[in-house]
């Protein structure tokens, strides 16, 4: 009986390991057959091994055990034949065999959905990493460990000029044009060094560029991808379009350079005469009070320079305060000619205002309006020469829906070339440089007033020797004045 | 033996810095002639033949730089030290300096008595007539 049992025992042990095998290969097979098959075959066995009296008892139970075994394989498991201890003891260690068959069947069921979902995971994974290099502003490419082309994303293929997908598993040297490139993806196999990291500026043909020998400047890093022999499994290559930041950069450094260039020139003159002054070098009492009265000028001047530069620094920050109402702009020209009327009768130059019979009305901020007339008209009045005119016309623009200002004067006009920086700061006009002081902020500033805070628009026309027109809109409504601090 | 007075050539657009600069060179005793701006600045040194020139760096037509350079290529002013009034943040190098007579340069603002020292200094080196001995 024992020996019986522990033959039955190895052989359901047998049965069980197939059973195992087989849904690695082939996936659900029904585990309770292949076990009956098993059992079939322990019976014949039985049978010539154990003799006669245990071929009586087969005999005798044979019956019940074919029955038994169908029943199992109808009914699984759960079905459990106690009818004898033979029985038991034949079913039992059968039992606990197919037991673990379905166990082990289940486990790899299991293992097999974890796989599934798990590439379904890497699937989407990778679909959201493409869909990351798409969107991404930097160029990215990425190479093998033979150094050919892996990945590309499209704003690298357009920067080096890469076919996709054509060119993708092909060498970088068939595909990259450029040789600094080149240069820097075989320097970064060759160290050989998985931890490499390199980030170094470099300057690439400008693709968006018509001018020939345009060039971009891109920040460019390098990472080499290990494999897991800590080997060099490819390399990574990001490169960042810092052009514009060169640009901005230069243009802060040259703001900084012609602003301190202006806020030095009064303070020179300050310094100079208080120690001429301190040092008992200006000579009469005549002379000491001019003195003063450049000191107290050019401190003025200092100020100008301050506020203007605050005001500009503010409406570009979008930071300023605009106070919008209803404003009458013939009233608001008049205002403007009324304190620029002294400085003009000194040089014997009329100023007036034309309007029609109407309304020129607009919302607009009145402080900066009086601004944008106060600089304009002071500047005509400072290039036009002595017995000259200058004319302040408001009427309506209905085709752009706005208010339209024009001062023109018969001064000494604007050279073709000056036209184009008229408004950019600091920019003056070197042969008038000795007819007029300025701060060459005063027209920057009201660009901005006109354009940034109210949205209108400002242009100028000029004919040298005859004079200039600086044309200005402020919209009627503030609509269009959306995004302003109010 | 009458001491002729050092002629010292003042350039600046800016009326104001000519004006205090001539002043206080003319107090000290020096012969002084200023101009309104680089061409200007040109005409009145090959004009004058000045022993030393003081110039501002940013002007109109010509900048201090190209008038240096040009005082350098002309025969009759080759030789006359420049003296360079910056009021730009920073100095000017070297590639900057080349081809011109540029010995020495002052920082906008400046002192006067700084101008009077260096002027001073220079035209000793120089062998020519300062104010002691134009006294």
């Amino acid at each position: 009986m024992k020996l019986g049992t522990t033959f039955i025992l190895w052989s359901a042990a047998g049965a069980a390991v197939a059973v195992g095998a087989a849904p690695l290969a082939l996936g659900a097979i029904g585990a309770s057959n292949a076990s009956v098959f098993g059992v079939a075959g322990v019976t014949a066995g039985l049978g010539l091994l154990l003799g006669a009296p245990l071929a009586w008892l087969l005999n005798r139970d044979n019956d019940r055990l074919n029955s038994a075994v169908q029943r199992m394989n109808d009914e699984g498991l759960a079905f459990m034949p106690r009818t004898s201890p033979f029985f038991e003891g034949v079913l039992s260690p059968l039992r606990v065999a197919m037991d673990q068959s379905v166990s082990d069947a289940e486990s790899v069921k299991a293992r097999v959905r974890e796989l599934e979902i798990r590439s379904r995971i890497t699937e989407g994974e990778r679909g959201r990493l493409e869909e990351v290099l798409q969107s991404l502003q930097d160029a990215v490419l990425v190479t093998n460990q033979f150094a050919e082309l892996r990945i590309a994303n499209p704003v690298v293929a357009n920067v080096l000029g890469l076919s996709i997908p054509d060119d993708l598993n092909r060498s970088i040297d068939q595909v990259i044009g450029d040789e600094t490139i080149r240069k820097l993806l075989h320097e970064a196999h060759g160290t050989g060094m998985a931890s490499h990291r390199k980030r170094i500026e470099i300057e690439l043909p400008n693709a968006g560029s018509n001018t020939e020998g345009a060039v971009r400047t891109y920040e460019a890093t390098l990472a080499c991808l290990p494999d897991p022999n800590e080997a060099i499994g490819g390399v990574v290559l990001i490169l960042r379009d810092i052009q514009r930041e060169r640009e901005i950069s230069q243009m802060k450094s040259e703001f900084v350079s012609k602003a301190s260039h202006e806020l030095r020139t009064p303070l020179s003159s300050i310094h100079a005469y208080i120690e001429m002054l301190l040092d008992g070098e200006a000579g009469d009492e005549k002379a000491q009070h001019e003195f003063y009265q450049i000191i107290k000028n050019e401190a003025d001047r200092l100020g100008r320079l301050i506020d203007n530069m605050l005001n500009i620094s503010r409406i570009e920050a979008g930071i300023v305060k605009a106070k919008f109402e209803e404003i009458d702009f013939v009233k608001a020209a008049n205002a403007a000619v009324e304190v620029i009327e002294p400085q003009a009768k000194m040089k014997d130059i009329t100023v007036r205002v034309k309007s029609g019979p109407l309304l020129y009305s607009a919302e607009a901020d009145r402080d900066m309006l009086h601004q944008i007339f106060l600089n304009l008209l002071s500047n005509a009045v400072k290039y036009t020469p002595e017995g000259g005119r200058v004319t302040v016309t408001v009427e309506n623009d209905e085709t752009s829906g706005s208010v339209m200002a024009t001062i023109a004067d018969t001064g000494l006009g604007i050279p073709p070339d000056a036209l184009p920086r008229l408004f950019e700061k600091f920019y003056r006009i070197e042969n008038y440089k000795r007819v007029a002081k300025g701060t060459g902020l005063g027209l920057n500033l009201v660009k901005h007033i006109v354009e940034t805070v109210h949205h209108g628009q400002i242009n100028v026309t000029s004919e040298l020797g005859m004079g200039s027109q600086f044309i200005f809109t402020v919209p009627y409504t503030r609509q269009g004045a959306m995004g302003i601090a109010a | 033996m009458t001491n002729t007075p050092a002629k010292i050539l003042v350039i600046d657009d800016e009326s104001h810095i000519t004006h205090v600069v001539s002043l206080k060179l003319r107090n000290a005793g020096y012969d002084v002639v200023t101009a309104g701006d680089g061409e200007e600045g040109f005409e009145a040194a090959v004009a004058n033949n000045p022993d030393l020139i003081i110039t501002d760096l940013q002007m109109p037509y010509l900048t201090g730089l190209e008038l240096s350079r040009k005082l350098k290529e002309t025969k009759a002013t080759s030789g006359t030290p420049v003296v360079m009034l910056t009021a730009r943040g920073f100095g000017l190098t070297q590639d900057d300096m080349a081809g011109t007579n540029i010995i020495a340069m002052l920082s906008k603002p400046f002192s006067p008595r700084e101008v009077l020292e260096q002027v001073e200094t220079i035209l000793a080196g120089d062998g020519a007539t300062g104010n002691a001995k134009a006294a």
